[in-house]
């Protein structure tokens, strides 16, 4: 089961992985950005049970080694909670136990990098599901919002839409299913990028982007506090 | 003390545990991040919240773990990680860190049943400490806000159910009534608090037996609490708001937590003389309640069955009962593949 093996020197390599979407993605590349091997995978409500084994796949396939790893990339949402907190579980604890570094990459960010909407001009507006009835907005240079505080834009020039079958146009969800065969090379892109920049999150503090409050949450709730500690018998 | 050393992860509910337990038994460190302040506002568990709190707290957790241990990864024989029962978004935040410490590090997973880590907590013994463990056949009570059942165990990892609340679990109903009282949640250890005050002790609330079945029932009493603290503040003509005097609230806390106590001790000491036991076992955060532990030490005693409770920290949801149960499975030549999934309705007895 280990890809740990002694010896060796090979090249450092970049993990990316993203749960966000209804497709997972892990993908090995070099540290510039290049793809070296890549396994998706449709998740349904099963990413924690596949995403170990397609990781170790991932590894012992292109003949990779942890102890080689340079840097993990991980999507950080929004998406569906689930697949989002089985991404960031693994990628932190990797991060954290491997001391490599660890960036967080907006997955919307990748698949409008991925469906070419990452320049300047006229924005491209990706949509994604929120829950089973809602849809948010992502345009490109734009933060995600809720569909009812998006304003009618006739300057978006054009849209993709992910994991909305039935939800929205034809041809946005085509554009929708090529920006997800270009976002494991997106992420890793935009990984290195953050990485060769010098930039670091802490892999005990990344969580997903939450953007929809649970049901029953406290709107004070903070995460930072309010939890107790008992440190055991000693 | 020898045996494998366990690395384990509980995160089924409300509480972020790690672990590092040898031989199921010596606990070298046992740190829990609890959330419960985090709940209180909302006066129980809020799922998405639990998620999101073991997700950011789970790695400090693991940190503090090791600092606590002196020993380290190389010597570690398996990562035990809770499976099920409990929250789904809970369990797999600990599931997925397990799997990836598993492969990292080379080392052997095992999923471990919540339940029956309740239960193995009565093998936990602290530095030097040197005492007996339970002896088979036994009986274990498991109380909390989440369980409540009753356990006969003649082996290790060998479980036949007695019985099982059909409704609320006891914890949840202390929690309830603690609300219709005006006490603040958890509602354990306030009920605890306010029935030790009581002077008045002639508030009688019912008991439901379910004729001569091990399996419990706390709805009613909850109705039955809810019509009698009504009738009572009706009686003292308070204005909806308005709390019930201390006395008041003392005696109907002590009524409801006389019912409860009653119907645990007497099943528990029926089932242990039935089945013949050794040992009975107590456990699940409801055993911290001090009228339980000391009815049922009472009636053990008068049975000649030795009880064992494990200290209150041991008894909330925490990672070493995980280890506790991990270090058993492992020895009995278990094994979790990568793909092990959550069972957020695992049952006690099922594989
Ligand atoms: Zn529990």
């Amino acid at each position: 089961m280990s890809a740990r093996r002694v010896g060796g020197g090979a090249a450092p390599w970049l993990l990316a992985i993203d749960s966000a979407t209804s497709t997972v993605v892990v993908v090995a590349g070099t540290l510039d950005g290049e793809p070296i091997a890549v396994e998706t995978f449709a998740a349904g409500h099963r990413h924690s049970q596949y995403l170990l084994p397609t990781l170790e796949r991932l590894v012992e396939g292109a003949d990779l080694r942890l102890d080689d790893l340079g840097g993990i990339v991980v999507g950080t949402g929004p998406g569906a909670f689930t697949g989002l907190r089985v991404g960031l579980a693994t990628a932190k604890t990797l991060a954290h136990q491997l001391g490599v570094p660890i960036v967080g990459i907006s997955p919307a960010e990748a698949l409008l990098d991925a469906a070419g909407g990452g320049g300047v001009g006229p924005p491209v507006r990706l949509w994604l599901p929120a829950g089973p009835h809602d849809r948010l907005a992502v345009d490109s240079g734009v933060g995600p919002r809720r569909e009812r505080d998006v304003p009618a834009d006739d300057t978006v020039r054009m849209e993709i839409a992910v994991d909305l079958p039935g939800r929205a146009a034809d041809a946005a969800l085509e554009r929708g299913r090529a920006a997800v065969a270009g976002l494991p090379a997106a992420l890793l892109r935009l990984g290195a990028r953050r990485l060769a920049a010098g930039e670091r999150d802490d892999p005990e503090r990344i969580v997903p982007e939450y953007v929809t409050p649970p049901r029953g949450m406290d709107p004070r709730l903070d995460l930072e506090r309010g939890l107790a500690w008992s440190r055991g018998p000693r | 003390m020898s045996g494998p050393l366990v690395l384990a992860i509980e995160t089924s509910c409300d509480e972020t545990g790690i672990a590092l337990v040898e031989g199921g038994r010596a606990v070298h460190a046992n740190v829990v991040a609890s959330q419960v302040a985090l709940h209180a506002p909302a006066g129980g568990i809020v799922p998405e919240v639990a998620a999101r709190a073991h997700l950011r707290w789970i790695l400090p957790v693991l940190d503090e773990a090791w600092t606590a241990a002196g020993v380290g990864w190389h010597d570690v024989d398996a990562v035990a990680v809770t499976r099920g029962p409990g929250l789904a978004g809970s369990l797999l935040v600990g599931i997925n860190v397990a799997k990836t410490l598993a492969w990292v590090h080379d080392v052997p997973l095992v999923g471990v049943n919540h339940l029956e880590g309740h239960i193995y907590a009565a093998w936990l013994k602290d530095a030097l400490q040197d005492l007996p463990d339970p002896s088979f056949p036994l009986v274990a009570l498991v109380v909390s806000g989440g369980h409540t059942f009753l356990a006969e165990m003649r082996d290790h990892l060998s479980y036949r159910l007695l019985g099982a609340t059909v409704d609320d679990a006891a914890g949840e109903a202390f929690d309830k009534v603690g609300r219709l009282l005006g006490l603040p949640y958890p509602g354990g250890p306030a009920i605890q608090r306010a029935a030790e005050g009581a002077v008045a002790r002639d508030a009688r609330f019912p008991r439901a037996w379910l004729g001569d079945s091990f399996d419990f029932s706390f709805s009613g009493l909850k109705t039955a609490s809810r019509r009698t603290i009504d009738a009572r503040r009706a009686d003292a003509r308070l204005v909806p708001g308005e709390p019930l005097p201390e006395p008041l609230t003392a005696e109907l806390a002590w009524g409801f937590q006389d019912s409860v106590v009653d119907v645990l001790v007497t099943k528990t000491i029926r089932a242990a003389r039935d089945t013949g036991a050794r040992s009975i076992v107590l456990g699940g955060g409801v055993a911290a309640n001090a009228a339980l532990r000391a009815r049922l030490a009472g009636e053990a005693e008068a049975l000649g069955v030795p009880l064992i409770v494990p200290r209150p920290g041991l008894c909330t949801d925490n990672g070493a009962m995980i280890g506790a149960a991990g270090a058993r499975r492992f020895e009995a030549g278990e094994r979790a593949g990568p793909d092990l999934e959550a069972r957020p309705s695992l049952q006690l007895a099922s594989p």
